[in-house]
């Protein structure tokens, strides 16, 4: 009895306080993104692209299996407006015809370039280079079975002081990129790294590799994701970064710089989020040489991706995601606390932790000692219910809340039924979907303890001319 | 020790919790609310606008001669601001010929006289937004009531103004920005400051250099950075004070002045600075170089693309590959360096800039074959040894 007691009281006071923390991030970029907003009416991008000392920015585009989208996405990506731009493509050993359409698109020829490993790989077959556009360069290498790998070929053959790691399957917009380096423009000596916004891409429709049309995807399965990266992106990244503690830099559209990535060792292979464990090396290192810093998230330079749209490909992706955050925290465990690592170490580290890891394991020990309190008297069953109803309402408010702050700066779906939509599957965001989420999540900790790191492929339709259906 | 959910409950029937549960979902009302009451104003708010614009479009001429007295639009709010944006998108785009008739306009009209009132006497967002407004009339008139903004408390209002002095364009604004921040005092983000300073110094950038041998330090740094963009020839043997001044960044931005100049003095000044001991002063020398037209430069590029430093290498190969009708000759003084990492900066930068197809074929072409064997096996050489010190992974593929 008193372990029921003290559990619901554990449950309540994580609930209050995780949703108060959710409120205080709301508002901070609520207030954020609305002067961000203001301040892009006045931006000058085109002193920008025309200054011939605009740091050159090369793009490194992981490919495995991506037969269906790489060549729509290089050509997309050599069509971004941007003044020195290299784009390398890295084959990571693809067992389709990825190579081979990028042979036939773009006319690769070998090309004679000395590759200098700094961060070591696997093996390269060979370096191509395209006739049709000498800015892009294809690494064809065998598979080392992660993305981390690939990205680090990339960043070996780099030869920009800035790198900007792009997923195959996304596209970016096209003054996304010159967006993003406004973040670095701003103050080059301390900005070291800027994430951009990822969207979901599902449903929109898209011409020529450049979005047309922003739509709402059909199923609710891809509506939910919709409402969850707004939220990530715009209340959360936003809020973080405000506070110089942003953990993580999306996979899919980031800017690093070169040197400080290779000081790090570059992107740890068979970190299951290499993405979050890179960012959160930088924080440490960074903090351990008293350098002063910023990481940054910008909200205007967008990047569309396809999300999964099925359930099995959304548990295996949640799963994952799940892992890569408990590889990335247990090996960082050591800035918990400690002075030297300043806001990483005692804020947003224990929040990872407490409110990120723990989450699903925290509601699910609760939903059962609360139903065990009410089956046997410790709590009424009227609290009971106010209590669920409350968490419910308070979190559908917060979702609600990223639909306004999406409505009052960038809005991006102009369409009155689409916000509707949007609206309505708030309600469902919080039962039953996250519900579902907690059980993905909770697969992603029994494989991580188990051992079983393995990168499940996710069912793909790809980037098509047509609307999704 | 009593119970967090009992307490509440003593405290009077879970009415706490109940009353958080009608809070949250008045919340959700009052959002959901909020967002459609926001779309639907905007549409009809739009539509509207829309219709307006037309019809004030149709009289454009007339509003702009006067045959239209000012009274007619002047007070209704939507027209007085459609007036407004249109007048101001003109002075934005329109040639120099114009903008008299379009700030006269603002005047008759006392449109200019409004927003300096709001400049002066109104707090926050409407201030701020006069002081923009403001900045895009372009006028003198209003250089006093943006200056005025300067001396906020507020921060936001400062940057506001800012920009605002940074829109005329116009030399005179830069004086008050210049007298505030010589001071060291003046508090207000650098990129707004530099973008101000360059948009009104663009024309008479010489107003800078008083003030940068009036200053010290990051203030002094900041302003070599504005100088650094504008300057032209005219700015003469100035450049040359600031390309010896003893802070780096100042001599990083007498360099990038240089690359807009080509005078005599030119190549000499930036051989000098490329040599500098500090990386990116010589990197801002390289990017200079590959900027100006003179044959001279090679000599210059062919000792930087053995520097130490990785960035300096690639521009100077950048520039260097960019030289068409020398790349042979290149080619052979850069194999002559002996310079693996020159080498390879250069080849690299032949291979992005398509014109390695073009020097071997033209090697072949003219029997120079032993010069290109000499670059293979230079090359083949260096990726053995980089392969021997197990620093790295050589992946040179194709014919080297």
């Amino acid at each position: 009895m008193h372990f029921l007691a003290i559990s619901n009281d554990t449950l309540f006071i994580y609930y209050a306080l995780s949703n108060v923390i959710y409120l205080g991030l709301l508002i901070v970029a609520i207030v954020k993104n609305v002067r961000h907003r203001h301040r892009l009416g006045s931006q000058r991008l085109e002193l920008v692209k025309a200054s011939p000392f605009t740091p050159p920015i090369t793009l490194i585009v992981p490919a495995h299996n991506e037969e269906r989208s790489i060549v729509g996405s290089v050509g997309a990506l050599l069509g971004l407006e941007y003044p020195c731009l290299e784009v390398i493509v890295v084959n990571d050993g693809s067992d389709d015809a990825t190579m081979e359409k990028l042979r036939q698109a773009y006319q690769l020829q070998t090309a004679r370039i000395l590759y200098i490993a700094d961060i070591a790989t696997a093996p390269l077959h060979a370096i191509y280079r395209s006739r049709l556009d000498p800015r892009l360069f294809v690494l064809d290498k065998e598979a080392a079975g992660c993305k981390a790998d690939a990205i680090n070929a990339g960043i070996n053959a780099a030869t920009s002081p800035y790198i900007c790691v792009v997923d195959a399957d996304s596209i970016l917009e096209k003054e996304s990129l010159i967006r993003i380096m406004a973040g670095v423009f701003a103050d080059p000596g301390r900005v070291v790294a800027v994430g951009g916004i990822v969207r979901v891409l599902n449903g929109s429709r898209v011409v020529n590799n450049q979005i047309e049309e922003v739509r709402l995807p059909k199923s609710p399965i891809e509506v939910m994701q919709v409402i969850e990266y707004l939220r990530a992106f715009l209340v959360g990244r936003e809020a973080w970064a405000g506070f110089n503690m942003l953990p993580i830099i999306s996979g899919a559209f980031g800017v690093f710089q070169r040197d400080l990535v290779l000081q790090v060792g570059g992107f740890r292979t068979h970190a299951v989020g290499e993405d979050l464990d890179l960012v959160i090396r930088m924080h440490r290192r960074l903090r351990e040489n008293h350098r002063a810093y910023h990481i940054d998230f910008i909200p205007d330079p967008t990047c569309w991706t396809e999300v999964p749209n099925d359930l099995k490909s959304l548990a295996r992706q949640r799963a994952r995601w799940h892992k890569g955050l408990i590889d990335t925290l247990w090996p960082n465990r050591d800035m918990l606390f400690r002075a030297r690592y300043g806001r990483v170490g005692w804020l947003i580290l224990p929040y990872m932790w407490i409110f990120e890891f723990f989450a699903p394991i925290i509601e699910v020990v609760g939903y059962t000692t609360i139903i065990l309190a009410v089956i046997s008297g410790v709590l009424s069953k009227s609290f009971f219910l106010q209590f669920l109803l409350f968490g419910y309402a308070f979190a559908t408010l917060i979702s609600i809340g990223s639909v306004l702050l999406e409505e009052m700066t960038f809005r991006r779906y102009s369409d009155w039924r689409e916000v509707a939509r949007l609206l309505i599957y708030c309600l469902f965001e919080h039962f039953p979907y996250r519900q579902l989420t907690m059980v993905w999540r909770l697969q992603g900790i029994w494989q991580y303890l188990r051992g079983d790191l393995q990168w499940r492929s996710m069912k793909r339709v790809g980037i098509s001319t047509d609307p999704v259906a | 020790m009593e119970s967090v959910s009992k307490g509440i409950e003593k405290l009077g029937a879970a009415g706490l919790v109940l009353e958080a549960i009608l809070v949250s979902l008045l919340g959700i009302f009052l959002l959901i609310g909020f967002i459609v009451l926001r779309r639907w104003y905007r549409g009809r708010y739009f539509q509207k606008r829309n219709q307006r614009t037309v019809a004030l479009r149709s009289q454009w001429n007339e509003i702009l001669s006067g045959e239209i007295l000012a009274e007619d639009w002047r007070f209704d709010a939507l027209d007085c601001d459609i007036v407004e944006s249109i007048l101001l998108d003109s002075i934005e785009t329109s040639p120099a010929d114009e903008l008299p008739a379009l700030q006269d306009c603002l005047r008759v009209s006392g449109l200019l006289d409004m927003r300096i009132y709001e400049a002066r006497t109104s707090r926050g967002l409407k201030q701020r937004t006069a002081l923009l407004a403001l900045g895009r009339t372009r006028a003198m008139e209003a250089i006093p009531a943006l200056a005025s903004g300067l001396d906020s408390h507020l921060r936001e209002t400062r940057i506001a103004a800012v920009r605002g002095l940074g829109r005329t364009a116009r030399m005179e604004a830069a004086i008050p920005i210049l007298d505030r921040i010589v001071t060291g005092q003046f508090d207000a983000p650098e990129r707004s400051l530099k973008n101000a300073l360059v948009n009104c110094c663009r024309s008479y950038p010489e107003v800078l250099v008083n003030y940068v041998e009036q200053t010290q330090g990051p203030v002094r740094e900041l302003l070599a950075r504005v100088l650094g963009e504008l300057a032209s020839p005219e700015l003469g043997e100035e450049l040359l004070v600031l390309a010896s001044d003893v802070l780096p960044e100042v001599r990083a931005s007498a360099a990038r002045a240089l690359g807009n100049t080509n005078s005599s003095y030119t190549l000499p000044a930036l051989h000098t600075l490329a040599a500098d001991p500090e990386w990116f002063v010589r990197l801002r020398a390289v990017v200079a170089l590959g900027q100006i037209e003179n044959i001279g430069k090679i000599r210059i590029l062919l000792r930087s693309v053995c520097d130490a430093n990785r960035h300096v290498r690639q521009r100077a190969a950048w520039a260097l590959a960019r030289m068409e009708p020398q790349l042979d000759q290149i080619l052979e003084d850069v194999v002559a360096t002996k310079d693996d990492y020159a080498l390879q900066a250069f080849v690299s930068e032949l291979e992005r800039s398509g014109a390695m197809e073009k020097i071997v074929s033209g090697f072949t072409g003219a029997g120079h074959h032993s010069a290109e064997t000499a670059l293979i096996e230079v090359v083949a050489e260096a990726r053995k040894r980089v392969e021997l010190s197990g620093k790295a992974v050589a992946a040179s593929a194709g014919s080297l």
